[in-house]
């Protein structure tokens, strides 16, 4: 079992030792290929859980309930590429098994509620949120939002207290003595360590607004109310579900994020991918998110 | 396509009204589909049993179109819905 209160907490983790992998005799229910066609994690059913492969770095079994999670790590591949691997890709899968729900994206803390960013992968929901944690604020998470029902409403549960950013996030935001991850194989995002120099929320924060991060065509940062449709497909794509093939699990997953877009709480924001540009962002961000549910 | 037909929601297609629109959910494919405002209405109608003839009168009472207009927009989403399998013509 991993430490602390977190997303990661919520699920057991066995290391096995590293074996070469071997053939399936399963046929895949699922797959997931990079932009460049690339295999990159085939989904296997098998007794009691599915079988996640990353094709020479890692299997992953995940229990039927999404509580345990096997590791098998190829021979040679470093054990901080296996750990983001499941950080990232399995533990999201992992707990949308447990029912609960994730979604791609970032979440940081404004005056004692959370905001969310939520956008495809290079849409900035990383660059974001370590400019708001190095920048005073804290952060709750830089992909795999979790949200929570509370009496309250909406919140959201931090997960890893780390931060992955592209080369040029690091230089324009992140100070060199910032703690760092050892490098992964797979990417050149590098994952720096929450500490003094990036600020990390380790608790459930009320969630106040969800942003659709555009294309980056803004001149400046703009704020737009969502349409409640365009929030809940906006939702449905980027939310992380194993095995959309059980009707059940697919019908409860549509029940809740309906629910979710129904809340006055969704915008899109776009703002101009230039990191001068950024105290300026999240100016505008802290300002909207305390203005009224319908600024 | 005959405006004295019913059109069928199949069991595995569920919808639900988020703000002013409607969005379906495929069960069998897990896809997803949007309606605009006049579509979800249009939806509602369908969803009630009633012909298309009645569905197009009750877009001429509700909306300023014309019925040439109506019956035509009517039988593009059905046409749009029925190729995606989100109905049958009964």
């Amino acid at each position: 079992m991993r430490e602390g209160g977190r997303s990661e907490a919520q699920v057991s983790y066995v290391a096995q030792a590293p074996r070469a992998q071997s053939g399936l005799t399963e046929d895949t229910f699922d797959q997931w290929v990079l932009p460049d066609g690339t295999p990159w994690t085939a989904f296997y059913r098998q007794e009691n859980g599915y079988l996640l492969r990353f094709p020479d770095l890692a299997d992953f079994f995940v229990s039927a309930d999404g509580q345990r999670v096997e590791e098998r790590a190829v021979p040679g591949v470093a054990p901080s590429t296996v750990q983001h691997l499941f950080l990232n890709q399995v533990l999201p899968l992992a707990l949308s098994r447990q029912g609960k729900l994730v979604l791609h994206g970032s979440a940081v803390e404004v005056d004692g509620q959370c905001v969310a960013f939520i956008g495809e992968s290079g849409r900035g929901k990383s660059t974001l949120a370590a400019s708001f944690a190095t920048r005073g604020r804290r952060f709750l998470t830089d992909d795999g939002l979790e949200l929570v029902w509370a009496a309250s409403g909406l919140s959201v549960v931090p997960s890893h207290p780390s931060i992955r950013l592209w080369q040029d996030s690091q230089e324009a935001l992140v100070s060199a003595s910032t703690k760092a991850a050892p490098a992964v194989e797979f990417t050149t995002k590098t994952r720096f360590l929450a500490g003094p120099e990036i600020a990390f929320c380790e608790t459930a924060r009320p969630l106040a607004r969800i942003y659709y991060l555009g294309a980056g065509d803004a001149d400046s940062a703009e704020i737009v109310p969502a349409k409640a449709a365009d929030a809940l497909l906006a939702l449905i794509r980027n939310s992380f579900v194993l095995d959309i093939g059980e009707q059940e699990v697919l019908v409860r997953h549509f029940e809740e994020l309906v629910k979710i877009a129904n809340l006055p709480i969704h915008y899109h924001l776009d703002f101009p991918r230039r990191y001068d540009e950024l105290p300026l962002v999240q100016a505008a961000i802290v300002r909207h998110a305390a203005a009224g549910a319908h600024a | 396509m005959n405006f004295k037909d019913t059109v069928k929601i199949p069991p595995d297609v569920m919808a639900r009204q988020v703000g002013d629109e409607t969005v379906i959910l495929d069960l069998a494919s897990g896809n997803y589909f949007g309606l605009d405002p006049v579509g979800a209405r249009i939806w509602q109608l369908i969803g009630e049993g009633k012909p298309l003839e009645a569905v197009c009168e009750t877009l001429l009472d509700e909306y300023e179109v014309s019925a040439e207009q109506a019956r035509e927009d009517l039988a593009r989403l059905v046409g749009q819905l029925q190729a995606q399998g989100l109905v049958s013509i009964a």
